[in-house]
């Protein structure tokens, strides 16, 4: 209270300064009049700093006439309006500013982090002390400068307003025979805490859950603890990549996950494995897919069986709809094919391994792939030996035969001699050792009342496990459960403490991705809240309880150990030459330390071979079986783009991101095909019930085209229900249909379950961002097969005759374009989420998705072509075109926006009324308006988030992409102190920047020999409505498939066969 | 020389006329029209609110949205405006062509014409994202550059046309009710009234001087209002016709917008002069079946022309080629709103093709009907054009329908009761037919009348 006051106080005071500095009426006075009249008396110093100005009255005036008119005036203001201008709040300037902060000019820092799978190499961008954006580390060799969805979002979990911020106490009720539940949660100390903690911890039985953990100093952490606490660690994640790990046991003797070189592979065969869109890491693999596809004579193919509408399945060459009991049909059935039938590599002519093939001789006929088409891969297989990859995973993947199938897998790509090439086991995935049997162990250890004290570390097994009710059951016989959650989570609600982690942007932490591949994660930020680090609360129990080995308990916080650990294990590897400073040093700098490995480097440097081909072991595989795929529906469980497994869902700006191929925003829902939505009477945002053995889910329906009959397909990630304001509620939970059985030790099947659909009453509207999904035989995503590219570059480009009287105007200095690469362009949406971060961009809801108020500057099209049942997806990322004869500037009436003299189409914020007619005569729809005030109800301090160089637009105000204006007038600023020109390349846009394939390029056009003129010049370049004559600055590349199909001539790809299939949209929308 | 049918029924004396006009003025207001004037001032206050709220929360309440960024609120305005172009035209045109017979309608039908033009004249300026800052839209000295407006957006020739012609027709229309108030003056038994009256009346004394500049005068404002009947609604359709949507950017708009303008205005003139007839039937002497045959038949000449326009469309649509241009008419027809699209063709050409037989044209239910009907269907037609074009233009991932809310309907029926309340006062306030004007033609077809 009293701070309150005093802040008041303050902000009257400086009122008046204000007001006497500038002669103004004295705003807000009417309140205050007894401060007003002693103004004489309080306002000394302030008077006199100003009496200098002719603006100041005469002191001896006193209540002069002119001075009682300014009070009048400012009642009557304050009256009749309730407009009143801002507060005037004080700044308080650094008193020592530190050596490295300019006001105004960004720091960046370079750091790591960890997305539950993939791991990052990150920049993030500070301004004076907070930070404002993530960037990829352009020299980290696995994703570089491209980002995910997810990474870009995490910092709004920084900012968040439902983080804890301070620890917690769960009471909770343990009365015998009843399960654990949270009666109350108070707040608490952390020496009262740790009191009660370290108690329980001495008795012993002490076990640690916590997700992947890729973190070496934090894992000597949890070392050294569990050495002074006798325990278990025990490590889980809910999508773990489990099945890969036991079928490289099974079949090579190795417990690990290989590398997967994307970039070497000529041709690519994915299996369910959504490598471009969410399984292991997608946006290194994304980078390298887009490597293998620029040059033209070197195009890779990629051919991907898709039990879902997978990312991966939108960007295939060949995409063939498959179900999950179909899925070994399709590696064994290519097995068979090229070693029994075709008799080729090494295992040609092998009986054992022939009558394991033999059962999938009909594997083309049972998938539905004609023969010769079917015989055909087999032979690029062959062909491409040692530069192909087949590749499975993923939850789709994850059936029961889950592991058999990445046991063929493995034959496959040793058969094919890609092991060792394409498979790059010297170097694997590090940190990726989360198990569902690890969480059957635990569960069996408490249930067995061996565990005293539970600490939880990044898992919520309560929200995520379809162990789920058996953990929570066995819950209540661990007498002290500790959570580090940022949050009273799920998980963390049955916790006896909840004692928040710090944010990875708050602390120290190191990571190795890769073996041999290490990074430091830096802090950028002091703890925004009263957290402490999960590696500190161990080392702090450690100290308190006088257990464990020194080194864990001599550093006063976890930077010192982590420091030591890299100076002990780190250093001598690779600091060969140096002092531990200016390797220490050099890492923070570079952000990397060790080799890249050579895999994620670039293409055509170096050995393509990395190893020797490893022989799989024939014992492996001598027990798969063919099963007969059930005649009902199968279930598929699937992780989004946006979400993954849940654990951002309170990252409103991941939820509000569209789903690459559904474009639906908050909300999983029930995924059919055109014919089973046409069997069972389903229609697009009706209500259906999904049973799955006991289980029945009510979801909504979404009739996707392209989908397999014998498929339902639902997103997991959705339905928390602690997961804060935003992500509460959001879908639903459908990590317990997944079903466990006691053969597979605890790893669920998260697909291939039977399971059947109803129809129920009622209507469900789906927030879609795009709900017209034919292009109407327009010319809009021009696309071409390989061979016909190769036959003629412009082949499907038809140039439009566009002519004009009048010149235009001359462009002197630069003019700024952008050209992206419809052919690399995956849809991930990475762009999209670094413009919304870089511009300040708010997140509307689901309510006003459904009306179309979604504020997205840079959207990314999606058209289906080809018949409903086959459909093929093309993308297309569409921002303001940034016209030279812009329909958008001439009809607004106040001059709002305006064309700069370097080409881009300007929009001055506060001159704009808003009657929006630039929208209405932009042919792109590109320009987004404030129907409310958006940004008016952000909730502190999600504030800090905010990019001081962009205006946070109002309510009534037309917004649209700007080419990142502020990003261009810093760099310009920047080399004019540095006494150069503009190179190409300095300048990039956010979502050029973030954009792991590339696709996007930007640069100046008056430059002939910058980059984006040379894409202009490119013969697949075409500009979006050319005919309508805007003269856009924005041209697209024609994409590229690289198929056999040579049926889309020049007329049919203009008239495209209609997709639109039975879609009844209630929405509102068409 | 074929006989003309009287002009004024009832074989009135000078002083009958008088009476008959004035006595709405005169006398206390009936249950009738309290009860009417109750509902619109409800009407009235309802439709601030729902402005209000708009305002004050955001242009989201709408229906408004992405890629529809037009709405209610320049649909509603475009028809207000239509309406208003009757007013002008009976009392201008029809002036300047010596049409005896618009002297019994002339005066309702401008008053008709400034409330319209008024209620519409509120939408652009409400409509805008931050109406406090309406004031930007025109172009005066100011302090920010100065900064001025752009002149070669169609909205800011709108914000001129739509000024002139209401300072115009206030005008024009005051100047005309001058010597009725003088009359009133005259008559006016307590002070407050002759000094309010005597007011209004600009010291007429009905002098011969007085009577030869108020003519002269009439005749020049006439002349004035006359390319205006053409040019405002004109200017309002190069919103559209201007821009470069497709539906939107067509050459046949201006006359288009016009010959629609002056159906959907005879529409509303119907509407209300049956509506008067009922509520004061002294009027029916003075507003008689002849003068609303005359009008129907304007409303079917104009609806044939609208008819037209609207094939037209379709022709050039196709003959252009362009495979966007098609492609929207072919959407108005068969599309998402393709209800709208037949509502309007029924309404505006099919339903007033009852006026081709007599006793339809002379029947009031009848026409009352079909007036309703062409307000209706001249309604959607601004839909059409507007908001259909909008939906569904050159790429198909924008398209988008229209989010009609509560408030699309509050400012919508709303404004309704700002036109209404206005109106039924001046039915109270001012003579509703020109006592001036009148007189000089009451002998008009008149047995042994000298002018045969």
């Amino acid at each position: 209270m009293n701070e309150d006051q005093s802040e008041d106080k303050a902000y009257w005071q400086s009122l008046q300064q204000w007001a006497r500095a500038t002669g103004e009426p004295q705003v807000g006075a009417a309140g205050t009049s007894a401060d007003v009249q002693g103004e004489s008396v309080g306002g000394g110093a302030a008077t006199g700093e100003f009496s200098s100005t002719p603006l100041k009255e005469g002191a001896e005036d006193g209540w002069a006439r002119r001075e009682f008119m300014k009070l009048m005036g400012a009642s009557l203001a304050l009256s009749t309006t309730a407009c009143v201008r801002r507060p005037v709040q004080k700044i308080v300037p650094y008193n020592k500013q530190p050596e490295e902060v300019t006001f105004g000019v960004d720091n960046f820092y370079t750091s790591t982090w960890f997305d539950g799978s993939e791991g990052f190499g990150l920049l993030i961008k500070t301004r004076e002390g907070r930070p404002l954006k993530v960037e990829g580390n352009p020299r980290f060799p696995l994703n570089a400068h491209g980002l995910s969805p997810r990474a870009l979002a995490h910092i709004l979990s920084l900012y968040d307003p439902d983080r804890l911020r301070e620890p917690l106490r769960n009471i909770q009720n343990k009365e015998k025979g009843k399960e654990r539940a949270n009666h109350d949660s108070v707040a608490t100390k952390w020496d009262a805490a740790d009191e009660e903690v370290v108690a329980s911890l001495k008795k012993g039985g002490v076990a640690l859950l916590t997700g992947s953990l890729p973190s070496p100093a934090t894992r000597a952490v949890i070392a050294d603890f569990l050495q002074g606490f006798p325990g278990q660690h025990y490590e889980w994640d809910p999508l773990s990549v489990e099945d890969v790990r036991r079928a490289q046991e099974l079949c090579y003797g190795h417990d690990l996950v290989p590398s997967y070189r994307i970039n070497r592979a000529r041709l690519i065969v994915s299996v369910d494995s959504d490598f471009l869109g969410t399984w292991l890491t997608p946006t290194t693999f994304q980078r390298q897919f887009a490597e293998g596809r620029r040059d033209a004579n070197r195009m890779n193919k990629l051919v991907a069986f898709d039990s879902n509408y997978s990312v991966t399945g939108a960007n295939a060459d060949v995409r063939v709809k498959i179900k999950p009991s179909l899925q070994l049909d399709v590696v064994m059935g290519l097995a068979f094919e090229i070693i029994v039938k075709k008799q080729a590599t090494r295992w040609a002519g092998n009986s054992q391994l022939a009558q394991v093939l033999q059962p999938f001789a009909d594997a083309a006929q049972r998938l539905g792939v004609e023969a010769h088409v079917w015989s055909r891969l087999a032979d690029e297989l062959i062909q491409y030996k040692g530069e192909s990859l087949v590749i499975a995973g993923g939850l789709p993947a994850q059936t029961a035969q889950g592991i058999e199938l990445q046991s063929a897998v493995n034959l496959l790509n040793s058969a094919l001699e890609n092991d060792g090439v394409t498979v790059d086991y010297r170097r694997p995935f590090k940190g990726l050792a989360g198990a569902h049997s690890s969480l059957e162990h635990l569960i069996e250890s408490m249930e067995k009342g061996e565990v005293t004290t539970l600490i939880v570390h990044r898992a919520n097994p309560v929200y995520a496990s379809p162990l789920s009710a058996r953990f929570l059951a066995a819950l209540k016989k661990v007498p002290m459960v500790v959570s580090t959650s940022d949050r009273n989570d799920e998980t963390a609600k049955f916790a006896d403490f909840v004692l928040p982690d710090s944010h990875p942007m708050e602390s120290w932490g190191d990571a190795e991705f890769v073996e041999g591949l290490f990074a430091i994660q830096q802090p950028t930020i002091r703890p925004l809240f009263d957290t402490r680090s999960f590696q500190f609360s161990l080392m702090s129990w450690a100290y308190l309880a006088e257990k464990g080995p020194e080194r864990l308990r001599k550093f006063e916080n976890f930077y010192d150990y982590l420091k030591n650990y890299w100076k002990t294990e780190v250093f001598p590897r690779y600091g060969k030459g140096k002092s531990f400073v200016d390797f220490w040093e050099q890492a923070l700098q570079t952000g990397m330390v060790g080799e890249p490995s050579e895999g994620v480097s670039e293409a055509g440097k170096g050995s393509s071979v990395i190893g020797a081909v490893r022989d799989v072991k024939l014992e492996a595989l001598s027990g798969i079986k063919r099963t007969d795929s059930p005649q009902g529906y199968e279930l598929v469980l699937y992780p989004t783009k946006a979400l993954y497994d849940g654990s951002l869902a309170n990252v409103s700006w991941l939820q509000e991101l569209p789903d690459p191929v559904t474009k639906i925003t908050w909300d999983n829902y029930l995924c059919v095909s055109v014919n089973t939505a046409k069997k069972e009477n389903l229609v697009d945002e009706g209500l259906a019930e999904l049973k799955v053995g006991e289980l029945a889910l009510k979801l909504p329906v979404h009739v996707q085209p392209g989908l397999h009959d014998g498929v339902l397909a639902v997103a997991v990630g959705y339905g928390r229900t602690d997961a804060g304001s935003v992500g509460n509620h959001v879908g639903v939970n459908v990590y317990p249909l997944a079903g466990v059985s006691g053969e597979l030790k605890g790893r669920p099947i998260f697909s291939g379950r039977s399971a059947t659909v109803t129809r129920l009453r009622g209507k469900y509207p789906l927030a879609m961002t795009q709900d017209h999904h034919s292009m109407e035989g327009r010319k809009i995503v021009v696309e071409a097969t390989l061979k016909e590219y190769l036959k003629n570059p412009a082949v499907h480009n038809h140039k439009h005759h566009v002519w004009s009287i009048w010149g235009g105007h001359a462009y002197n200095g630069n003019k700024w374009a952008m050209a992206v690469d419809l052919n690399t362009c995956t849809g991930c949406n990475a762009c999209v989420v670094a413009c919304q971060s870089e511009n300040n961009i708010p997140v509307v809801g689901k309510k006003y998705v459904i009306q179309g108020r979604e504020m997205h500057w840079m959207r990314i099209d999606r058209y289906y072509v080809g018949e409903p049942d086959n459909a093929e997806v093309v993308f297309q990322p569409v921002m303001c075109q940034q016209c030279t004869n812009a329909p958008c500037e001439t009809v607004c009436p106040v001059l709002a926006t305006t064309h700069s003299s370097d080409g881009l189409n300007d929009m001055t914020y506060n001159r704009c009324v808003g009657t929006r007619y630039c929208s209405n005569n932009c042919p792109y729809k590109v320009r987004r308006f404030n129907w409310f005030s958006f940004n008016g109800n952000i909730e502190k301090p999600l504030h800090l988030a905010l990019n001081p160089d962009v205006t946070v637009r109002d309510r009534g105000v037309m917004e649209k992409c700007t080419f990142c204006v502020q990003r261009i007038k810093a760099k310009r600023i920047q080399v004019k102190l540095e006494g150069r020109g503009l190179k190409d390349g300095d300048i990039q846009t956010a979502c050029q920047q973030s954009c792991p394939s590339s696709a996007i390029m930007f640069g100046d056009i008056n430059d002939p020999n910058s980059r984006v003129s040379q894409w202009f010049k490119e013969a697949r370049a075409y500009s979006l409505l050319e005919e309508f004559g805007a003269d856009p600055s924005v041209r697209y590349l024609t994409k590229i498939r690289n198929n056999e199909q040579e049926t889309r001539s020049a007329e049919s790809a203009k008239v495209e066969h209609q997709v639109e299939p039975q879609v009844e949209h209630q929405g509102g929308r068409t | 020389m074929i006989k003309r049918n009287q002009l004024i029924l009832g074989d009135k004396s000078m002083k009958n006329i008088t009476e008959d006009i004035v006595a709405p003025v005169e006398s206390f207001p009936g249950r009738g029209w309290s009860a009417m004037f109750l509902g619109a001032n409800g009407l009235f206050i309802f439709y601030i609110t729902v402005v209000g709220i708009v305002i004050a929360y955001g242009m989201g309440l709408l229906g408004v949205t992405h890629p529809t960024a037009w709405g209610t609120m320049i649909v509603t305005f475009v028809f207000w405006i239509g309406i208003g172009h009757a007013g002008t035209l009976i009392s201008a045109i029809l002036f300047l062509f010596r049409q005896k017979w618009r002297t019994s309608v002339a005066r309702t039908a401008e008053a008709m014409t400034v409330f319209a033009v008024m209620t519409a004249g509120i939408f652009p300026l409400i409509h805008t994202g931050r109406p406090w800052l309406d004031y930007w839209l025109f172009p005066y000295p100011n302090q920010r550059g100065p900064l001025w407006v752009n002149f070669r957006s169609p909205l800011l020739w709108d914000v001129f046309a739509v000024s002139t012609y209401a300072t115009v027709s206030i005008v024009f229309w005051y100047i005309g009710l001058v010597p009725d108030f003088a009359t009133i003056r005259d008559r006016a038994k307590d002070r407050i009234r002759r000094v309010i009256y005597g007011a209004l009346s600009l010291g007429w004394r009905g002098t011969a001087r007085n009577w030869s500049h108020y003519e002269m005068l009439y005749l020049l404002l006439a002349g004035l209002s006359t390319p205006l009947v053409l040019s405002v609604h004109t200017i309002v359709s190069f919103d559209f016709a201007v821009s470069q949507l497709p539906g939107w950017h067509t050459t046949i708009f201006p006359p288009y917008f016009v010959a629609g303008a002056i159906f959907s205005g005879f529409g509303m003139v119907v509407t209300l002069m049956t509506l008067v007839r009922i509520g004061f039937p002294q009027f029916k002497d003075y507003i008689t079946i002849d003068h609303m045959e005359v009008m129907n038949k304007i409303i079917m000449a104009t609806g044939l022309m609208v008819g037209y326009a609207y094939g037209s469309e379709f022709f050039i649509a196709w003959y252009s080629g362009n495979e966007y241009e098609r492609f929207t008419f072919i959407n108005r027809a068969l599309g998402p709103y393709a209800w709208s699209y037949w509502v309007m063709i029924c309404c505006n050409v099919l339903i007033p093709q009852v006026f081709w037989f007599k006793k339809f044209r002379r029947s009031i239910p009848v026409m009352f009907t079909v007036s309703i009907f062409v307000n209706i269907g001249m309604w959607f037609e601004r839909f059409v054009i507007t908001v259909t074009s909008l939906a569904r233009d050159f790429l198909p991932a924008n398209w988008g329908m229209y989010q009609w809310s509560f408030y699309d309907a509050g400012v919508l029926v709303g404004s309704f009761g700002m036109f209404l309340t206005l109106f039924l006062l001046y039915l109270r306030l001012f003579p509703a037919i020109s006592i001036a004007e009148i007189k000089p033609v009451m002998n008009v077809g008149k047995e042994g009348s000298h002018h045969g």
